[in-house]
């Protein structure tokens, strides 16, 4: 039911202008210009990436029980929302979600918190040899030197520690379901935390619902750590901010365009087609404000651009174009983008 | 106290051995290759564990199964040992470089047998001492186990380059075929041989035929709502996993299944959850068993025949590690003989998956797994024709495993008899409660179930978190 909420948020927000994968490639957080330049155009950042391991037949279901739900309609090249759905998600309440920034990597902080608190639990009862529910070697050297930097073992620690999980816990922005996820998940001495099942199970809801929630938790937590307010919480944020949002293809392009090369000489020195390199141009546009883009654009041509898709109310490239012969649909792609980031 | 009876009380924190392991490790102290063969829960560990303390040099263990590795490493970590490591697929490029520089810094290295054809690895160890060499799961090295691995076979070659450093091969079950290709296989000579009776006489065998489906889960419903456990219910498929749970469940029985399919991490809190006693039963596929430390399971109830003598000893073998009285029950019906051989068969090759085989370069897209990773190691080594009539011998064996196992649970003679008549084994004392064939009466065996203890209070984060941590 939560994820179909999920849903039918993102489909809206694509205002029928993409394919039915569309919502399934920005939850996997697929790393292609399109979907990269989707985020932006369609201000769907909260969600880029944030289930990256949805099973494609998962996705499929869900997309089908909305149809027959008459929630959407669907086409072979494009999913929107109905007046019925439109009418689901206005009564419900909005979700938070950062996927754009995290990406998955909400889990690294979970694991580091997971495995302290099971050390702590441990080291409490004097029971210090345990099997550690967390099994990465990177997060054990994590907790090991987190733990080893503070006076772990004494009480006051332990004390504390708690003190700070109850007190962000108790952020009015979680909810109920949000804080027992949380807990119930944790391990510690002869407490196995609960699996998604039998979380599923007392929730009467389906494991992918109860792990969104649980995903969106830490969202809201990790938005609420900051350093002055809760100190040690902040350290376990460490690298788990995405630095650098941008492709791996795409980030090389940006190295030869501060360099001053031009799209051509781009594509040649790199053996690429100029097509990509205008992708990267509009990936490396919709996550840095500051990139230059004169050379591509003027800013009058921008403003036409941003004129037409707000009269015609689209953002389809055929139709605006119609208003702007003169333009290639790269530079109308490269205006819709720049135009969202004033916007958003 | 002697220097081996004081390293088991300082490193280990025993105070004695338990029978046959202060033999097997004097062996291999004094340089013999060993090969050892005890039941699960005896102790196995110990024995490549302890005589690393007393000799120089890295102890080397080739371990098949990748969980059991993982499980490993973290009971020596427990143990406060710091110098180990596992060299598998899982590490990266980068990691493995890392551990490679740094192999001498390392007391216990585990490998997995794909490891030992990379060469990095192989430099790296032959520039460290070596105090000895492990086979672990050493049935698998042969293709009458019931857990054939071919990679395991690459190991013959490689121990070519450590001809001087002596080789410890460990099982919990293997017939005396199987013994004998671990021998000729692990380059073994004058082995000191050490075979622990497989006898488990704190459990009780139990054959139940019955008509039909129905009745199986009729009759498993009625056992374990009224018996007590802790138990696993070994199923099949992963499907009959989740249904056996949800019916118990909403008998208020404490139940989850567990299959190979689930989330990593949800699988450790199942395990954790029946090990801290949070669960009563685990209905579970083959997959659920190993690196499960547990003393006290009562009962193993199999829906099924499985698929061989030996991996039944292995399941039935969880219950009763602490000696205390515990049954082994098994239900079937005529028709899970044929179905045990599906199942056994389905990775097996067909003649023309083998002639597929011999005629392309890359099968691995078109077969599964493991049947393709089976025949490219026999591709290396056979003619296509002698693949052929290997694989045909071993399904032959195979077939007369199963049946021999149904006639076993069939006929009306002792249960245990047989089963250790399988391995070679004679049985010495018939234990009071022996088997469904000799005299067995459950209410004597088993407690009854006292009431359900299933609650289902309210979630409560601030009452769990108390439980977690200290004000």
């Amino acid at each position: 039911m939560y994820f179909q909420q999920l849903l039918l948020l993102i489909i809206h927000q694509f205002q029928g202008e993409r394919s039915s994968t569309a919502p399934y490639y920005l939850l996997k957080g697929k790393k292609s210009g399109q979907t990269i330049q989707d985020v932006t155009y369609f201000n769907l950042h909260p969600y880029f990436c944030l289930y990256p391991k949805l099973a494609k037949e998962t996705y499929d279901d869900e997309i089908v029980k909305l149809l027959t739900q008459n929630f959407i309609v669907m086409n072979e090249s494009t999913i929107s929302i109905t007046e019925k759905g439109l009418h689901q998600i206005v009564s419900s309440r909005r979700p938070y979600y950062n996927g754009y920034k995290l990406r998955g990597k909400e889990f690294v902080f979970w694991g580091r918190m997971e495995l302290i608190v099971q050390t702590l639990s441990q080291f409490q009862e004097n029971e210090k040899k345990f099997v550690p529910v967390q099994k990465s070697n990177e997060i054990h050297q994590f907790v090991k030197e987190f733990l080893h930097q503070r006076d772990f073992q004494s009480s006051s620690f332990g004390t504390n520690f708690k003190h700070q999980l109850s007190d962000l816990l108790e952020n009015p922005h979680l909810l109920e379901i949000h804080r027992n996820l949380f807990v119930y998940r944790l391990s510690g001495y002869k407490n196995s935390g609960l699996t998604w099942e039998q979380l599923a199970t007392r929730y009467h809801m389906t494991v992918l619902d109860v792990k969104l929630l649980f995903i969106e938790c830490l969202h809201i937590l990790l938005n609420e750590i900051t350093e002055e307010k809760y100190p040690d919480f902040h350290a376990l944020t460490k690298n788990i901010y995405v630095q650098n949002p941008l492709t791996d293809s795409a980030l090389k392009s940006s190295k030869l365009f501060e360099k001053g090369y031009s799209i051509e000489a781009i594509a040649r020195i790199r053996f690429l087609k100029e097509n990509t390199i205008e992708d990267h141009v509009i990936e490396i546009v919709s996550v840095d404000p500051n990139f230059p883009i004169q050379s591509f654009i003027s800013d009058e041509q921008v403003q036409k651009v941003l004129q037409i898709a707000q009269e015609r109310q689209t953002k389809k490239l055929k139709i605006i174009r119609e208003g702007v012969p003169d333009l290639s649909y790269f530079q109308i792609r490269l205006a819709l983008t720049k135009g969202e980031e004033v916007n958003g | 106290m002697d220097k081996l009876t004081k390293v088991l009380t300082n490193k280990f924190g025993y105070d004695s051995f338990r029978e046959g392991q202060k033999e097997i490790i004097e062996h291999v102290i004094a340089g013999q290759d060993v090969v050892a063969i005890l039941p699960t829960g005896m102790g196995k560990s110990l024995l490549y564990q302890l005589p690393g303390y007393l000799m120089e040099g890295a102890v080397v263990i080739v371990s098949p199964l990748l969980s059991l590795m993982q499980d490993q490493v973290e009971q020596l970590k427990m143990l406060g040992e710091k110098r180990v490591v596992a060299i598998n697929s899982f590490l990266s490029f980068e990691q493995k470089e890392m551990v490679f520089r740094n192999l001498s810094t390392y007391k216990f290295i585990f490998t997995s047998p794909e490891m030992l054809q990379n060469e990095r690895f192989n430099h790296a160890l032959s520039s460290i001492r070596i105090a000895y060499i492990v086979a672990d799961e050493a049935h698998c090295i042969s293709q009458w186990g019931f857990d054939f691995r071919p990679d395991y076979l690459r190991i013959a070659k490689w121990l070519q380059q450590f001809r001087q450093t002596n080789v410890l091969a460990l099982t919990a079950t293997a017939t005396s075929n199987v013994v004998k290709d671990i021998k000729s296989t692990l380059l073994m000579r004058e082995p000191y041989e050490y075979i622990h009776s497989l006898d488990r006489p704190a459990i009780a065998y139990e054959a139940v035929e019955v008509e039909n489906t129905q009745e199986k889960l009729a009759w498993i419903l009625g056992r374990i709502t009224s018996t007590s456990g802790p138990g696993i219910l070994y199923t099949q498929s992963r499907k009959k996993t989740e249904m056996y749970a949800n019916e118990l469940q909403k008998r208020g029985i404490r139940v989850a299944y567990y299959h190979a399919k689930m989330d990593q991490d949800d699988r450790i809190l199942v395990q954790q959850q029946f090990q801290q006693g949070q669960l009563e039963w685990i209905c579970a596929t083959n997959a659920f068993g190993m690196g499960i430390h547990k003393d006290n399971i009562r009962q193993i109830i199999h829906d099924h025949i499985p698929t061989s003598i030996a991996s039944y000893m292995q399941e039935v073998g969880r219950a009763a590690r602490d000696g205390v009285q515990s049954i082994a029950s098994l239900l079937f019906t005529a028709t899970d003989v044929e179905q045990a051989f599906y199942v056994a068969m389905q990775d097996f090759p067909e003649e023309a998956d083998i002639r597929l085989a011999y005629k392309s370069d890359n099968i691995q897209l078109q077969l599964p797994e493991t049947t393709a990773r089976i025949l490219e190691y026999w591709k290396e080594v056979l003619t296509e024709q002698e693949t052929t009539n290997l694989f045909q011998t071993i399904k032959q064996k195979k077939w007369t495993e199963i049946l021999r196992l149904y006639t076993i649970l069939q006929n009306g003679v002792c249960i245990r008899e047989q089963l250790l008549h399988y391995f070679d084994e004679q049985l010495t004392t018939r234990p009071v409660h022996c088997c469904s064939k000799c005299s067995l009466h459950i209410n004597e065996i088993i407690d009854n179930r006292k009431q359900p203890t299933e609650n289902r209070e309210e979630l409560d984060w601030k009452m769990q978190l108390d439980k977690l941590l200290r004000s």
